[in-house]
């Protein structure tokens, strides 16, 4: 019997691609504590592959041991961070092509910042014990809930719209300095999740939030190295969600945390004098008491020549333009108060 | 996990056991939306939901379970919001909901086009919040079945190796779809049919497995989706004339028919040899780059990583890929099997909602209403009946070990990842968009040859530590399994509706086939047989767009 249209079944040139070659070099880690070892593997993907896919090739086609992680190879599950060239990427969102066109090899190895299962798998638990620890859900349990949806403007469902996109793949945290040398700082996956409540109009627990994030680990221990917001795939920029944590704290209030001192003198000796006091900055941070027991420290600087003379401090001539600069910015800072918003409407 | 979060609020002891972290999972790649009749854009009613999805499924969905969902569902939407979801707003604050295919008023809710992701984030935090205990990266490897109940299942533990019994009285099965057995397809590699496979093994019914869902809008380089809500925010589909042909097959709907409609009409103009380079394209640049920015950010974002082309300037080439499979684990309105104690919900179960294709929009609510559904009934079930003291041998555990540790050590020389792409092509190209006899017999023929060279596999990692390619081997048993089931209904339902598309048997035929497939195990085989659907309101009518 002859069906008419029967060439509708198959799709022609489904199959036809541009193919190219890639070799990489993959750091291999047999997880039972011997040294890691470097092994390249040349395959033929195609010109469109990115570097999971050229990962599945090595592991189809050469060698089935390799270990990575992988699901979505849309950049939204999170899965596949790891690091190449030293720097943290998700695999399916990185290109091949313009490293092959470049005739550069590419070198992958596991995230940093977390211990190492296998080859490119790292043990995730200590990323997700520091998202718990943030109560990474929203309470609003002071209040009655409204009998449909809380009312919340697309203003302030703006306020949270870039940490909303974090798929928790870890990159921040791979590259984040802090982390390197304290590794019980929160680091900025749980930072960017703890915004994502304060910033949330609908969060009625915003005060205890802050003052827990205020301690130890917490916001003031990022260095504002951005290296996070560098690496981020998704465009969350944790070094602003932490900024904005820090912000808020103010607001509240919460400033006793040596980081806060050190930030507020930031602000008031710049605002006086034009330019920052650095004397100020140790006993005012720390303490007049802390700051005796630093004195051995200055004195070495001092003799480095590293401290400026603390009894002419520096001065600008005039600093009515700095003055200026920090009203426009009080009044552009995004008040997460703007709040008063739960008010206006919210649960109508 | 919304299973889960349910059947903890009953008060009883719940974990979730996955072979990925919770929120690696595919319902996270969801982008357009989750369909309620809330009426907040126009007047919308669940009736209308309702008729919409009785009419989209080409009348095989069972029309008591669209009514639960589409009722049902904007009690859901409100709750998923108090948890925290954070979707997209109006303006006077209200949720925001727009147009998607073959829906008669904007009753899709969403969020920017990451409506999954925010959704599974959203329930994660909720698992955290309930302190349900998650068995992270376990692969389930059998459901134990002990004197007719459910007994709970074995899992091997991807990260070290070893398996382990998990004894429960109930299972809620929500393993999702299974469109890595296709080429093409918008689903991630996680999508191997696991649950299904594991129910079918049991002795469990699989229901209208042919019924496989292409969605219009997918790259060819990785099939990845592009969202309907491109089309609902005003997208054109064009042939390589630059001709909107959607006007020749649904002149009225034009490029927002349902989703079999478009994918027939662009697999006809590609297989006519008016595509581009295997494609059709989908046209954005009059909506201008203010309208993309602010409301398809992540289909910009996807089509420049993956076909390198910014739809702000250029239309995105596309093609229809395997997305979503109606067909699933047979089960009530609650969610429960034949056998006492396991239940499925979502993509891996079969209610059904979507009969012969789903509409847009209708999967991320299902899955939400039936599984809360199956989580609060299972919880309440344990609740009265107390302790069913479900108990797996020790023997069952030691003959799961002697065969995973036979299968570790395999090596006999067909590569788990060669027959896993010769079942892909050979589903793409001969049980795709359009079926004839002769390609779907060829096809069974091939699921048949892989599935007898599966039992010669060669492993190349013989560890227990992160072991890939044993992981894939299970997954391409499940997958192959899905597949035969998928054939063998698919060869002998001899009409066209919904999805499945005949170009032997051109029409709907009620008489003969308004009736779901059940694909049973058969000693390895797949045995089929039928039952009605249910009808209440709506008796069949010819459908058009």
């Amino acid at each position: 019997m002859s069906v008419p249209n029967a060439h509708f079944t198959t799709l022609q040139g489904a199959y036809d691609v541009d193919l190219m070659e890639v070799t990489l070099r993959i750091r291999r880690y047999a997880g039972d504590g011997s040294r890691a070892e470097t092994q390249s593997y040349t395959v033929e993907v195609p010109t469109t592959a990115t570097l999971l896919d050229a990962l599945d090739a090595v592991q189809n086609t050469r060698d089935g041991t390799l270990a990575y992680r992988k699901s979505c190879r849309m950049a939204v599950c999170g899965s596949c961070g790891m690091r190449m060239d030293g720097g943290a990427v998700l695999a399916c969102k990185t290109a091949m092509k313009p490293f092959v066109d470049a005739g550069h090899v590419v070198t992958v190895s596991p995230m940093g910042n977390l211990p190492v299962i296998k080859d490119l798998v790292v043990d995730m638990t200590p990323f997700w014990q520091k998202v718990h620890a943030v109560k990474p859900f929203l309470d609003s349990s002071d209040v009655d809930p409204p009998e449909r949806e809380w009312r919340v403007t697309p203003k302030q469902a703006a306020l949270i719209s870039k940490e909303s996109l974090c798929i928790m793949c870890g990159c921040c945290v791979s590259e984040c300095n802090s982390m390197e040398s304290d590794p019980d700082f929160l680091g900025p996956a749980a930072l960017a999740k703890a915004y994502r409540f304060v910033g949330d109009v609908r969060d009625g627990d915003t005060r205890n939030r802050l003052k827990d994030l205020s301690g130890a680990h917490g916001i003031w221990d990022c260095t504002r190295c951005y290296f996070c917001n560098q690496r981020c795939p998704k465009g969350v920029d944790p070094r602003d969600a932490i900024a904005k944590l820090g912000a808020e704290a103010f607001r509240e209030g919460l400033t006793r945390d040596e980081g806060a001192k050190h930030a507020k003198v930031f602000v008031s000796s710049t605002y006086r004098g034009g330019y920052l006091r650095e004397t100020e900055l140790v006993p005012k941070t720390i303490g007049p008491i802390g700051a005796i027991t630093q004195i051995p420290f200055a004195l070495q600087l001092a003799r480095a020549g590293k401290v400026p003379n603390p009894l002419s401090p520096h001065k600008a001539k005039d600093n009515a333009e700095v003055k200026r600069l920090w009203k426009l910015l009080e009044a552009q800072t995004p008040t997460t108060r703007e709040r008063a918003a739960r008010g206006d409407g919210a649960g109508a | 996990m919304r299973a889960a979060i349910e059947a903890k609020r009953c008060g009883v002891d719940v974990a979730v056991v996955s072979k990925l972290h919770p929120t690696r999972s595919h319902s996270g790649a969801a982008e357009g939306g989750i369909n309620a009749a809330l009426g907040n854009a126009t007047d919308d009613s669940p009736e209308s939901h309702t008729f919409d999805t009785v009419k989209g499924s080409d009348y095989l969905g069972d029309q008591d379970a669209i009514e639960i969902m589409c009722h049902e569902a904007p009690g859901d939407i409100f709750e998923l919001e108090q948890m925290g979801a954070i979707f997209s707003r109006a303006a006077d604050g209200r949720l925001a909901q727009r147009p998607f295919g073959a829906a008669g008023a904007p009753r899709t809710v969403y969020s920017a086009d990451i409506t999954g992701h925010v959704l599974i984030h959203v329930l994660f935090e909720q698992l955290v919040k309930h302190e349900v205990t998650v068995y992270e990266e376990f692969y389930c490897t059998q459901l134990v079945v002990d004197d007719g109940r459910c007994a709970g299942v074995l899992a091997w533990d991807i990260v070290r190796g070893g398996v382990h019994a998990i004894e429960a009285d109930h299972v809620i099965l929500a393993t999702g779809g299974v469109g890595r057995m296709y080429y093409g397809t918008t689903n991630a590699f996680a999508c191997t049919g696991d649950g299904m496979s594991l129910a079918w093994r049991a002795g469990v019914p699989l229901k209208d497995m042919e019924f496989m869902q292409f969605h219009p809008t997918t790259l060819k380089s990785n099939g990845v989706l592009i969202t309907e809500g491109c089309r609902g925010e005003g997208g054109y589909l064009r042939n390589k004339d630059g001709e909107r042909f959607m006007a020749r097959d649904a002149p009225n709907a034009m490029e927002l028919a349902s989703r079999d409609v478009v994918s027939r009409a662009e697999w006809k103009e590609i297989a006519d040899g008016r595509g581009v380079d295997g494609c059709v394209l989908l046209d954005l640049t009059h909506l201008g780059a203010k309208k993309i920015n602010t409301r398809l950010p992540g289909s910009r974002e996807l089509a420049l990583d993956y076909a390198g082309v910014d739809p702000i300037k250029e239309p995105i080439p596309v093609r229809p890929g395997a997305h979503y499979h109606m067909g699933g684990v047979d089960v009530d309105i609650w969610g429960e099997s034949i056998i006492p104690g396991l239940w499925a919900a979502g993509e891996a179960a079969c209610v059904s909602v979507h009969g012969a294709n789903r509409l847009g929009g209708n999967s991320l609510m299902e899955t939400i209403t039936f599984g809360r559904r199956a989580g609060r009934a299972a919880g309440e079930r344990v609740r009265e009946e107390g302790d069913a003291n479900a108990r797996i041998e020790a023997g069952v555990v030691a003959d799961e070990e002697r065969r995973l540790s036979a299968l570790l050590r395999s090596d006999g020389g067909e590569r788990p990842g060669v027959l896993r792409e010769e079942l892909a092509k050979s589903m793409y190209d001969k049980a795709g968009v359009f079926r004839t006899e002769e390609v779907l017999q060829e096809a069974r023929e091939k699921v048949h040859e892989l599935r007898q060279r599966a039992r010669r596999l060669h492993l190349q990692d013989h560890g227990t530590l992160f072991n890939s390619d044993l992981v894939q081997a299970l997954e391409l048993q499940a997958m192959l399994e899905c597949a035969d089931c998928l054939v063998t209904g698919a060869l002998a339902r001899q009409e066209s509706r919904g999805a499945h598309s005949r170009l032997d048997f051109t029409e709907r035929d009620d008489d003969r086939w308004m009736k779901h497939t059940l694909a049973t195990y058969d000693d390895g085989e797949v045995r089929l047989d039928y039952k009605p659907v249910t009808v209440t309101r709506f008796e069949p009518v010819v459908r058009s767009y």
